[in-house]
């Protein structure tokens, strides 16, 4: 519109003057402009977002907060109403620790698909621990459906190597495979015994009568005093048999102290004859390998029985050995063996390289204790 | 010396002394009866615990039993601190005496006052400024009026409440109005209104309507940056404004008292009841639309069947 009144109000201008634009109409801005084009593509209404937490910006962590927190509340209510809560103080302390493996916290931001704090990580755990106390309370009182329900819950935010993380530090037990065997590692100074400890099959006890008892009774059968005929079984007597590298044992153990000290175990649980052992063992002596030879042994039969685990401790079998060869030293012969003891004479060089008598020495003489 | 004690208070005292070292035995020893007393039995098997169940459930009964021949007023029929937030008052039922018993006419210092909160202040006592309940309450009908005329018009409404006492009350606020209805309880991450790009997914951001509608805050004074981003985006702004604080710095502000939970819950109850009315006329406009176009389509279907017919 300024631009028409401009138009109206100038006369006309000369050829210089003429560059400058002149609107038939007046100007339209262009973004007004619909003329040339198109119709715009049709634009889908947008929806409202799906969690009431969204501004936060960590709607998913929210989320599953909130949903924990009002499982509690519930949890609450339900125990108050079967007067389980609130529990003694007493009752409590006596209740067994818990012992809960939550995820990580990268794990936990996974599911949520939020970004996860530390802060926000503690504050999630212990709103798991307390329904955690809640469903063992649950589960202690009987009430079966609510301490399921919460089981699951529960189940969902723990680890899945659960047992693996609570056991961690402690001894592994000793697997059997198929055939019931043991597999045990002993080790002794340098030497390693793979020891495979097998229980021996007894066969069919063989039922007999007693030997006085004639076949047919004779005449003076009733003045001669029949023994009670119990019939006794006759156990068979079984040997333990035991290969090492595929040698029979006397084969590899020449020695008789080293064949004791690898049975000694066997021996001290009374179970010479109950297990045959194969067993390879590697590295060291005869010392060594026998004693790596009874440690593992001594595991082998420690899982096979474990009554006799007691006193096989207290016989120090099922200990390793720690003692190692000492390390030779520097300045000595061997660990502790000093060469001989020597008085050398000390002297000392000049600038010159010359000693107090004027002898000259290109290299400091050997001295052994160097 | 003396038969008779020389400091007769010390006697007293040795009498007292030699009571209680005698062991207490017998009923009269006993002073009040402690129900939780069968406890100290140790709780093994299952049955112990249903036992535990029952004497709990017994003491219970007995107590109930007894309150009918105590006083009138008991649980059901008095106040108790959970009712601002589990029983919102409707806007039309917000009297001047609920707000004063929730504690919203206190201020903050009279040497900490804004001047421009002087219209909204009745006076000081006690060195505390006192917040004219005769202006708080039509401002918070008026921000009721507004919550529900935006519902209406199917509005986002966002409830801000970042302390750990208000989490509560904006939950429940923004569960009153579904689907439109949205709460912040911890800290409003800076950004999530003008960095939305930033914070949100591009997906979140085409297809979800990010910006909100209005936004009330229970907290003003902490949430500046918050308000700020609302005024850069041009939203429309609730907020309680104490004493300390200049009115202007929402769009309908709300003089009463920002640090008492109760007033708070108050007020996030009064303009979520408003915000379900919105809703629930939103709803009905929506039903008789749908019945206008159902009998547009009928009176149509009529029409072309009578031209057949004629044909």
């Amino acid at each position: 519109m300024f631009n028409l009144l401009r138009l109206h109000a100038r006369p006309a201008t000369s050829a210089l003057q003429t560059a400058r634009r002149c609107y038939a109409t007046a100007f339209v801005p262009p973004a007004s402009l619909t003329e040339g084009m198109t119709s715009p593509l049709p634009v889908k209404p947008k929806v409202k977002p799906d969690s009431p937490t969204f501004y936060t910006a960590r709607a998913g962590y929210f989320d599953g907060l909130t949903a924990l927190e009002d499982a509690i509340t519930d949890t609450r209510r339900a125990l108050t109403a079967l007067q389980l809560l609130p529990l003694p103080q007493s009752v409590r302390k006596a209740l067994p620790p818990l012992q809960p493996v939550w995820h990580t916290k990268d794990t936990l931001a996974g599911h949520l698909s939020a970004i996860v704090t530390t802060s926000k990580y503690r504050r999630y755990i212990r709103v798991l621990d307390q329904l955690n106390e809640y469903r063992q309370i649950a589960e202690i009182a009987g009430v079966v459906e609510l301490a399921e329900n919460l089981a699951d819950i529960i189940t969902s935010f723990e680890r899945e190597n659960k047992e693996a993380v609570l056991a961690h530090g402690k001894k592994k037990p000793v697997q059997f495979d198929e055939y019931g065997r043991s597999y045990t590692l002993g080790r002794r100074k340098e030497s390693t015994a793979r020891v495979w400890v097998i229980p021996v099959k007894t066969p069919e006890a063989a039922v007999s009568q007693s030997a006085l008892q004639t076949e047919s009774p004779g005449e003076l059968s009733h003045f001669i005093p029949q023994p009670l005929t119990i019939p006794t079984k006759i156990l068979p007597v079984t040997t333990t048999n035991i290969i090492v590298n595929n040698a029979p044992f006397i084969e590899y153990f020449p020695q008789l102290t080293d064949r004791e000290r690898a049975i000694l175990p066997l021996k001290i649980a009374g179970l010479l004859g109950a297990y045959n052992v194969f067993a390879i063992v590697r590295g060291g002596g005869t010392t060594g390998q026998s004693g790596a030879l009874s440690l593992g042994i001594a595991k082998g039969l420690a899982a096979h029985v474990p009554e006799v685990a007691a006193i096989l401790a207290k016989a120090k079998l099922l200990r390793r050995d720690p003692r190692m060869v000492e390390r030779k030293k520097t300045g000595l012969a061997k660990s502790h063996k000093a060469g001989v003891h020597l008085r050398l004479p000390r002297f000392t060089l000049d600038n010159e390289g010359k000693t107090k008598a004027g002898l000259e020495y290109e290299n400091k003489p050997n001295d052994s204790r160097e | 010396m003396s038969s008779q004690p020389l400091r007769h208070w010390l006697a007293a005292a040795t009498r007292c002394r030699r009571q209680a070292l005698r062991p207490a035995t017998g009923l009269g020893q006993v002073r009040c009866i402690n129900f939780t007393a069968g406890a100290e039995v140790p709780l093994e098997t299952v049955d112990d615990w249903t036992q535990f169940q029952l004497d709990r459930a017994d003491f219970k009964t007995l107590v109930q039993t007894f309150s009918e021949f105590g006083s009138t007023q008991n649980r059901e029929n008095t106040f108790q601190p959970h009712h601002p937030l589990h029983r919102p008052v409707a806007p039309s039922q917000a009297t001047i005496s609920a707000l004063l018993a929730s504690g919203a006419h206190f201020g903050h210092s009279k040497s900490l006052m804004n001047t421009n909160f002087t219209p909204y202040a009745y006076g000081v006592r006690a060195g505390i400024t006192v917040i004219d309940l005769d202006t708080t309450l039509p401002l918070l009908r008026r921000a009721a009026q507004v919550v529900r005329a935006i519902a209406a018009k199917d509005g986002i409404i966002v409830f801000v409440g970042t302390r750990p006492d208000l989490r509560s009350a904006v939950r429940k606020a923004a569960e009153r109005l579904e689907g439109q209805g949205f709460h912040v309880g911890e800290k409003w991450l800076p950004g999530t209104l003008t960095n939305r790009l930033s914070m949100y997914s591009s997906e979140v951001n085409k297809e979800r309507r990010v910006i909100p509608d209005l936004v009330i805050f229970l907290n003003p004074v902490a949430n500046i940056h918050a308000i700020r981003e609302c005024a850069i985006e041009h939203i429309p702004t609730i907020g309680i404004v104490d004493s300390n604080v200049d009115p202007r710095i929402v769009m309908y502000p709300i003089p009463a008292n920002d640090e008492s939970t109760r007033t708070a819950e108050l007020i996030a109850g009064i303009l979520s009841v408003a915000g379900r009315e919105g809703v629930a006329l939103k709803r009905e406009e929506e039903q008789r639309i749908k019945g206008k176009a159902r009998a547009a389509a009928k009176f149509l279907q009529r029409a072309r069947e009578q031209a057949d017919v004629s044909l």
